[in-house]
Parts: structure tokens; sequence; C-alpha cells
């Protein structure tokens, strides 16, 4: 007989009933215990033991050339570097326009617009669009970016500059380099708008029909319809997209380094994640900084928290997932 | 109550840190979690030759009691530069030769392969795999990697190997002082190059130039009769008579590279202390190359987006003459014929020089960096591993690869050799490198590199002038090297 059977048939009397009544408020505990000890295991080695491997590895001054075993404690210093270091306001505000532009333009406002868009195709259609904006996520970054760079390249083998030459306009030089954020923010929303699409495009489906019905029998119009009936429902799938695509965007930095590796010029498109990449794994000459680029994650983790803790407020979380008052049926 | 804390934590950390066994069993764990971050940010999941490298060296009992030992290596380059592995494979059979002959009872071979990967990926991969305890037998990298990585004690110091073979005395002296740190040698040279002014005589010609003036150019620069600021000139000139496209009168390598301390040292910069082995950052000669890369662009020779250009388009423009004058390696021309269809006709159209002093009357420079092979202490048989690096340094071997590659010699008797004197571009450069500079070995100097590297980014770009330029690059200097740099 199975254990989770023997916690809830009813035992035959006697003391050995009693003894079981006893335990009965402990099995519901036990069983959730076991459910979740696998998930606990797996955030725990591969969430909570790096995080904390990287605050200890932030405390040193361990690098290429200290090796693993050769480093020093240095308390606080690699922080106190961090504050002081000339480039890292430049690189902070930069995080902060990748992660706003991003999400605010592409991440949740195109997808948005996407959303509602194919909302109002017939069934196969919208599918069938929803797809194709799917595509940029299922490619390999590698080659989605190689194709950004020889669509963007100068004259003549820029995709746009030979277009943009057969109609007898005047070509560009290279439009990365020449216009870098616009194009590394595009870059980066053509893949993360689909998320957010298939999530409202979701959430809009589930609105029930009665009630874009009877809006539309009061005389609602489109724009109406959209604006008091679908907009107010996605506030939860808004808050979960802007929230999750925050945090994402703020760790992600491998379209910028393959695009233009934080450049051109002087840190131009230089986010924190990918400062702290360059610091801590990858150097021209070598000598990767593991201890201050430790330090650097560190920091952007907080940030992340800082944000979270933001979204949470802002939008009013303990409201949002309270029990509904009403039920509609 | 913050700093009271800290203290508490650091303090205990501190004390936990003291204990062998803790040490080891977080440097495990570090090296566990790099592992995880390098694979997150690697760029694909396609097996890397490292891998099939890593392993450190393995051995199996033969036949009749002699012992066959695996060597491990790695290599990096371009396929035409593929001796850098093949050399070590072929020194195989004649290491073995010799040791039959000495009667010893054990043989080697060799595994690991030659990539064509990014430098930073396959630095990375190295100190991965040696952190790991992991790392080849042999690592071939550049010799500024030699600071770094013997003062994490990834490499042995190979002087007991080397001074008593003939190879120690065939070998250029200064290429000896590349791989030189704390009056030991660290490393075996394997090749050097120059990094030459290229220029299309046609070009030249088609300015009104004469055959004379155009083969007297080199000599003029050599001399010092003919500076940057003349460069800068003939590449305007060459931009206004339509012989090449508006910015692209004169180009340097699209990518962070060494090659940028040529103008530097131009301009009589110095980058390290001898007295102290502390690096140097001289803000006037600093200053004056930020200049003379603001007035480039000023001009309209230089375009601001060059740095950044991908490698395979800069190839592509130089190769079909669109560029005018151009810095690159002595090597790229192996690689232009091998890969962008450069013809014999164009390479006798190609002129090369130094490239020209910052000053009149001063000479012309280059710069050269050695790749140089190491022996990792994790090589169970060190000895055999440098023996096998002394036997692929022969003037055969190391001529072919000169050859197939446009690499310089590294031994004086490879001048000897008959392929290499018929080579005229390898006969043309050779005096380059009693002109040549080397990078400092420095622990820190990747850190170095990278803040005047964006500098000089910030002003090819036009985002800083020269003196804003200089001012953040101290300020970054002083703040992450601390007292390793003397700023003048």
């Amino acid at each position: 007989m199975s254990r989770v059977r023997r916690m809830v048939e009813p035992a035959a009397g006697g003391a050995g009933a009693a003894a079981l009544a006893a335990a009965r408020p402990a099995a519901p505990w036990c069983l959730g215990a076991g459910f979740l000890l696998p998930f606990a295991l797996v955030v725990a080695v591969f969430f909570l033991v790096p995080a904390v491997l990287t605050v200890i590895l932030s405390l040193t001054d361990v690098s290429v050339a200290t090796g693993l075993r050769g480093f020093r404690w240095v308390g606080l210093e690699n922080y106190q570097r961090v504050v002081t270091d000339p480039v890292a306001g430049l690189v902070l505000r930069n995080t902060l326009l990748y992660v706003g532009a991003t999400l605010t333009l592409f991440n949740v406002g195109l997808a948005l617009v996407l959303a509602l868009a194919t909302a109002f195709l017939p069934g196969r259609w919208g599918g069938f669009f929803r797809a194709v904006w799917l595509l940029p996520r299922i490619t390999p970054s590698v080659v989605y970016v190689l194709m950004w760079k020889y669509f963007a390249a100068e004259r003549p083998y820029g995709v746009i500059n030979q277009v943009l030459a057969a109609l007898g306009l005047p070509a560009a030089g290279n439009w990365l380099y020449e216009h870098p954020w616009p194009m590394v923010i595009a870059i980066n929303g053509f893949v993360g708008a689909s998320m957010g699409m298939i999530i409202f495009s979701a959430a809009i489906q589930a609105i029930p029909r009665e009630q874009l019905i009877a809006a539309q029998v009061d005389g609602a119009g489109t724009w109406a319809l959209v604006r008091r009936v679908v907009l107010p429902q996605l506030r939860w799938p808004a808050l979960f997209v802007a929230a999750y695509q925050t945090l994402s965007l703020l760790a992600s930095y491998e379209y910028i380094l393959l695009a233009t590796d934080g450049g051109p010029g002087f840190y131009t498109t230089e986010v924190w994640a990918l400062y702290a990449f360059h610091t801590a794994l990858s150097n021209y000459f070598g000598n990767a900084q593991y201890g201050l680029g430790a330090a650097l994650a560190t920091v952007l983790v907080l940030i992340g928290l800082v944000a979270s803790v933001l979204y949470l407020r802002f939008f009013n979380f303990r409201q949002l997932t309270q029990q509904p008052r009403i039920e509609v049926s | 109550m913050l700093d009271r804390w800290t203290n508490g934590v650091i303090g205990c950390m501190g004390r936990l840190a003291r204990s062998r066994a803790l040490r080891r069993a977080l440097a495990a764990a570090l090296v566990a979690g790099l592992l995880v971050l390098a694979g997150c940010g690697g760029s694909g999941g396609q097996p890397a030759a490292g891998d099939q490298a890593a392993g450190g060296a393995g051995s199996s009992g033969g036949e009749q009691g002699v012992q066959t030992v695996t060597l491990r290596a790695m290599t990096i380059g371009k396929p035409t530069e593929r001796y850098r592995f093949d050399n070590l494979k072929d020194a195989v059979e004649r290491l073995n030769q010799k040791l039959e002959q000495e009667g010893a009872n054990v043989r080697v071979q060799l595994e690991g392969t030659h990539e064509d990967r990014p430098w930073d990926e396959y630095k990375q991969r190295f100190i991965l795999a040696a952190e790991a305890g992991k790392a080849p037998d042999i690592i071939l990298s550049g010799h500024e990697d030699v600071a770094p990585w013997a003062a994490a004690g990834h490499i042995v110091p190979l002087d007991e190997y080397v001074k008593d073979s003939p190879v120690y005395r065939d070998v250029f002296p200064t290429l000896w002082e590349s791989v030189t740190l704390d009056g030991k040698i660290w490393g075996i040279p394997q090749d050097t190059e120059a990094r030459p002014l290229y220029f299309w005589k046609s070009h030249l010609k088609q300015l009104g130039w004469t055959d004379q003036q155009i083969a007297q150019l080199p000599e003029r620069i050599r001399s010092g009769d003919f500076t940057l600021d003349d460069l800068l000139d003939l590449a305007k000139q060459l931009q206004d008579r339509g012989i090449v496209p508006a910015g692209q009168g004169f180009w340097t390598r699209p990518q962070p590279g060494v090659d940028f301390y040529m103008f530097y040292l131009a301009y009589d910069g110095r980058m390290q202390d001898p007295a102290t082995g502390k690096l140097v950052l001289d803000q006037e000669a600093l200053l004056k190359e930020y200049r003379f890369f603001a007035r480039a662009r000023e001009l309209g020779v230089l375009k601001p987006s060059l740095l950044g250009t991908d490698w395979s388009i800069w190839h592509r423009t130089v190769t079909g003459k669109q560029v005018g004058l151009f810095v690159g390696g002595s090597w790229q021309v192996a690689e232009w014929q091998d890969q962008y269809g450069l013809t014999d006709a164009d390479v006798q159209d190609l002129g090369y020089a130094l490239l020209p002093a910052g000053e009149k009357g001063k000479p012309g420079v280059t710069l050269s960096h050695p790749l140089v092979y190491m022996v990792t202490k994790y090589s169970q048989h060190p000895d055999l591993a440098a023996r096998l690096i002394l036997e692929a340094t022969n003037p055969e071997f190391n001529t072919r690869h000169a050859v197939e590659s446009n690499h310089l010699a590294i031994l004086k008797s490879q001048l000897e050799q008959p392929e290499y004197k018929e080579n005229r571009l390898l006969g043309d450069l050779a005096y380059m490198v009693e002109y040549a500079g080397f990078v400092p070995l420095h622990a820190q100097f990747g850190n170095y590199d990278q803040a005047i590297y964006r500098g000089l980014s910030a002003v090819v770009a036009g985002q800083m002038t020269p003196e804003q330029a200089v001012d953040t690059v101290v300020k970054q200097l002083q703040a992450q090297l601390r007292d390793e740099v003397i700023i003048r």
C-alpha cells in the first residue's frame, strides 16, 4: 500500500486510529514537501549556489593572474572600485536606456499591438502571423545577428543600402555603427516581442465573449472596446511580461556582444551585464578579473531585485492576485 | 554599523579561507561556477577542439616494455597557420628517433587540434581547462600571456630544457627577451612578424608618382623623411583625386590588437619602466597619438565607424584596392591570397613600409608580437613536452610555416633556407625586425590595453576630444591599476 493511501484512508479504530488522527495534520505538509523537494533542489543547485558563489567571488581579487588558488580576500574593495569606476555611470545609463526602450517599444508595446492586431484576424491568419513573429526567437542568436550585420552593412555589402541605392536614395554607411542604439534595441526587441505577444493573445482570448458582445451592444466601437474592456483585463499579464522581461533584459547581453560588442566608440552600447562579462570572462589579452566581474554581477542582481519590488508596488500585486469578490458565470 | 557587520563577515571568511581544505573546496566550486558561466556565454553547443585538447597527458604500455606517452597541444590560427600544430606533429617522429637512439623506453604521440577562433574564446577555454587541472601539455599563445599565466602558476619555466639546446643559440636574441620574466624563460618562440603600412603602387602612379618615387617611399619612412602627418596628406590626396572612396584614405585594423601601439611608439611612447617592471602611460605620447587619429577623422580619410567593422568586410575592402593606405600584419598577405582572391599580380602591386614616425628625422616603427609555445604545469611529462617543442623548432619546419603564412624568421639559420630566400615579401620585410617594439610582459597589461583602446575608439568615433580621452584613460588606469602604473 502506498504511503499516500495510508495517509488518506480511515484507520480501523483503537489506539492506531488515535495515533493516525494525531498524525493527520502533518500528512499534507509531508506530501507537499515531497513534491517540492526536487524543485527545491534544482533551485538550490542552479540558482542559489551560483548566487552565493558570485557574492563570495566578489569579495576576492581572483583573476587569471592570481589563479583560483592564489587569490586574496579584499572585502568590499571591488564594490568600492565599481562605485569609483569612471565608466560605471555611463554603463548604468546605457543599461537603463536599453532596458527601458526595448521593454516599452517592443517587449510590451509591440507585443500588445501584435496581440491586438492578430486577435481581430480570423483564427488561422492570426495564428500564422503569430508564428511568423516567433521566427527570430527560434533562430540561433549567432545566425540571427549575422543576418542583421549583413542587413546593416555598408555598400556594397549591406541589404538596406543596396535597396536605398536601387531606389535612388543616398546610401548611408554601416547602420549598426552609425545608429547603434536603434539597431541594438530593434535586434533585441524583435526577439523579445514574441513572448509578450503570446501571453497577451492568450489573455485576450480568455476574456468572456459576453463582455465584448455586451460592450458592442452598448455602442462601443473598436477603440473603446480595446480601451475599456480589453486593456483593463491585461493588467496582470502586463505586470508579468514587464517584470519578467525587465529581469531578462537586465541580464541579457549576447545580442549586443555579437552585434556591436559594446561599441562603437567609448562604451556606447556597453550595458551592465556585458561590462560584467567583459571584465570577468573576456579580455583580449587574457587577464580576466573574476572578482571584479562578480561584484558587477552582484550589483546587477540588486538592481533586478529593486526593479521587481517597484513593479509589484506599482501594479498593486496584492490586489491583482486576491480572490475575486464576485463570481461571474 | 554596516562597517562592523562587513568587517565581521569578511574576518570570518578570512579565517575560514585560511583552512586549506576549505580553500580547495572553494576553488573546485568556483571552477564549476565559472564553467557554468562560460557555458552560458559560449557561442554554441558544438564540441570545441579545446575539449579534445584538454585532459592532460596520458600514457600507455606498449610492446617490449616501451611506454607510449600521449601529449596534448592547443594551437590557434588561420588555416594558413596550420604548421603551428603540424610542426609539433611532425616533430614527434624526430623526437621518437632520438629517444630510441638514447635507449629510452618511452615514445611520444600527439593529440589536439589547431583552432581558427577568436583569441579571447581560445584563451578563456585554456584558463578554464587549466583551473580544472585539465589543461593540455603544450599551449601556444601570444608572448604577453606569459606574465598572467606564470603568475597564476599555469605554465612552467623552461630554462633547464632550453639553455643547453642548439635552438637557444639559433633563435634571434630579442625573441628570448619577449619570453623572459623575472630572469626565467617561460616560452619558446614559434613565429614573429611585422605590421607594415601597405599601399598600392598603382594608386600612387595614378597620383603621378614615378616608379622611383614609389620605390623610395619605404626608405624615406625608415629614415624619418616621411612622417605620420605626411601619411594623412597622402591619404587625403588619394581621396581627393577619386582614387579611393571618402573615408577610405587610411585604415587601421578594425578590432582591438597590438597594432595601435605602433602609433604610440611612433610618438616616443613607453609602455614599461625597465627598473620596476611597472606599466607606464606617457600622457604626451598618447595625446599625440589620439590627435593623429582625430585629425584623420576630421580630414575624412578614416571612417568614424572603422573600429568595429567586421573583419571579412575589412579584408574584402582592402583587397579590392578600395583603401589607400592601411596597416596590417605581414601574415595577412597569405590570408588574402588564400581566402580573398589576391592574385600574384596584386601582390606585386602591393607596397609595404614601416609605419612612419610621428616627427621628422626619427625612424619608422613596427611592432612584433611573437607567438610562443608554453608547457603547462598540468603536464605529467614537461620534459617530453619541452623536448617536442624544441624538435619542432628547426629551420626547415619554421621556414615552411613562415613561407606558408608570411611570418618572419625566428631562427638565424632560416635566413639561409632557399625557400625563405626566394620569398620576396619575407626578404623585403626582414629589416623591420630591427625596428620592432614588443608589448610589455605584465599581468595587468590586458586592463591597460582595454582602457587605451576604448579611449582611441572614443576619439575615432568623434565622441571625445583627444584631451578628454587621455584624461579618461588616466582616470581609468589610476582606478584599476593603482600603483602598478606610472603616469608620466
